[in-house]
């Protein structure tokens, strides 16, 4: 386990820019809760809020496709391989280092959104229910596009996880309502963006366990696929 | 006794994907190393070394055949916990030197005070103690590479495995890194070396073997193909270096190498002459010369082939 996390650390270490630049977001979050007229415009609030938390599956898609093709460019990836560490390892540490920078940016803007819009009416209690929609729904965006990066380049990966990610949402138009949920990212995001001040939040925890059982799947697919790659030719 | 490391019948093919083209890089290799020697693992550039290596570090799956590191499979990661390994192009995250280097510790499972200690022990053998402090991202080539060679050292690796290790080197940390390379074979560690600077493997392995498109042309002792069983030079005066074509004069010594089978022929010219023969000795070439000899052989054989 030391190695896993040792990794996952150094990831969000090296992702330190990105994340930050991320957290400027948050900040211009906490920015407009000082400017804002509450209760007048928290409808605009709560958008901005919504639009801020949105960001971080995109990213996590940007986190996750790249992490090994960079890491493999810049042939740091020998030295760490050269110890003992096993590959599935060595992706465990990258799933957790994807989902640990999701988690910073999910829990500082979880700490924002309970001041902005828990002023303006929204419960606080909701704001971490979002908070933990959005970590799960990143966490499985995450894997999957690194699942496609082990053996697809980082272009290619966002391509292909967009289109997984999406699927469901086409399936629950055009099939059945309830294939909606067969990857919930989309699920989990849309609960988000539909929330409001008007209508009670429906909390139910099935989309976050099946992205977390899903997150472990695709993880398990990542690592037998990984295990096949020869990771010392250029990635170009 | 199982070798530290052994390729069998090993054969390693890149595809290309859009083409279709197939490159061998390595074709039935098999070689075994010894445990407590220094192996030096020579071929021309595209001859297939760091092929083998990434083999046998378990980057690479090979074609076919197999192989063992300190007798496990190659790609059995608990193996490498034994093995130090330094790439051909060093590339280590920006860190500050020690933290770097205890961070490859800690992947090796070390850790606490006995970490802590071996990182600065290492850095302070490959000369960067007093840069230890600094973020490897402001090292120079040399530097990185050295400190490239101390995360390798790190675990105190029975096996070390080295692509290129002096190549960015001055001299002087030159000499440093080879004396550290012969105190750990001293300590019975066994010691693969990748290199292109011949005098160094020359000085420094007990073994030699050469690559050449991906097959092994040749394996044997240093001392074994330095020494020249074929020319013998004869050190004689008392005569004129003008006896003999391609003779050469020296502090009034006139030497002459000779092919052995013709020594005696020779001997009895100056005799006949009125010289006297002062000594004779087995021609010793360079690694240089064997190196050059094996690969020009094997290419002419090459495009004979072809042809």
């Amino acid at each position: 386990m030391k190695p896993v996390l040792l990794i996952a650390v150094n990831f969000v270490r090296e992702q330190r820019w990105p994340i930050l630049v991320l957290l400027l977001w948050v900040l211009l979050l906490a920015f407009q809760g000082l400017v804002t007229e509450m209760p007048r415009e928290r409808d605009d609030l709560l958008f901005i809020f919504k639009q801020v938390a949105v960001y971080v599956v995109v990213f996590s898609i940007f986190f996750g496709g790249s992490a090994i093709y960079n890491e493999r460019r810049s042939r740091r990836v020998l030295a760490v391989l050269a110890k003992d560490v096993a590959r599935y390892q060595y992706l465990s540490g990258l799933v957790i280092g994807v989902t640990m920078a999701c988690g910073i940016y999910c829990f500082t803007l979880g700490l924002t959104g309970s001041w902005t819009l828990g002023q303006s009416g929204f419960q606080i209690r909701d704001v971490w229910f979002l908070m933990a929609c959005l970590a799960a729904a990143s966490a499985l965006a995450g894997t999957v596009a690194l699942m496609f990066s082990t053996f697809l380049n980082p272009f290619f990966a966002a391509g292909a996880t967009a289109l997984v990610l999406l699927a469901p949402a086409v399936l629950e138009r055009t099939v059945a309502h309830s294939l909606g949920i067969v990857v919930p990212t989309w699920e989990l995001t849309a609960t988000v963006v539909k929330s409001s001040f008007d209508s009670p939040l429906k909390i139910s925890w099935t989309p976050i366990l099946l992205a977390i059982v899903e997150t472990v799947f695709f993880w398990m697919i990542s690592a037998w696929i990984f295990t096949r790659v020869d990771i010392a030719v250029a990635v170009e | 006794m199982p070798g530290a490391l052994e390729f069998e019948n090993l054969a390693k093919e890149y595809r290309s994907f859009a083409s279709r083209r197939r490159l061998r890089a390595l074709d039935g290799f098999t070689l075994q190393v010894e445990t407590g020697e220094i192996f030096g693992f020579l071929g021309p550039n595209g001859a297939g070394k760091s092929t083998a290596i990434h083999l046998a570090m378990g980057f690479m799956r090979p074609t076919s055949g197999s192989g063992r590191m300190l007798g496990q499979p190659f790609g059995y990661a608990p193996a490498r916990r034994r093995v130090g390994f330094l790439a051909e192009n060093v590339a280590l995250y920006h860190r500050r030197a020690q933290r770097l280097v205890r961070f490859y510790g800690a992947l090796n499972g070390m850790g606490g005070a006995d970490l802590e200690k071996r990182s600065r022990d290492v850095l302070g053998a490959v000369g960067l103690l007093e840069h230890a402090g600094r973020n490897v991202g402001k090292f120079s080539r040399g530097m990185l590479q050295r400190v490239g060679l101390a995360q390798a050292l790190v675990n105190d690796p029975e096996l070390l495995i080295l692509d290129e290790p002096t190549s960015a080197l001055d001299p002087l940390v030159r000499v440093t890194i080879r004396e550290l390379l012969l105190r750990a074979r001293e300590q019975g560690k066994t010691i693969f070396l990748s290199s292109h600077l011949l005098s160094e493997v020359e000085l420094i392995c007990d073994r030699v073997a050469v690559l050449h498109r991906g097959r092994l042309v040749r394996l044997g002792r240093t001392a074994d193909l330095l020494q020249s069983t074929e020319q013998i030079e004869i050190v004689a005066r008392g005569i004129s270096d003008t006896l003999f074509p391609g003779a050469k004069t020296e502090n009034g010594f006139v030497r002459y190498a000779v092919p052995s089978s013709s020594q005696r022929a020779v001997i009895e010219k100056i005799w006949a002459a009125g010289g006297e023969v002062v000594r004779l000795n087995p021609v010793r070439r360079s690694l240089e010369q064997v190196f050059l000899e094996v690969t020009s052989t094997q290419e002419t054989a090459t495009k004979a082939e072809k042809a």
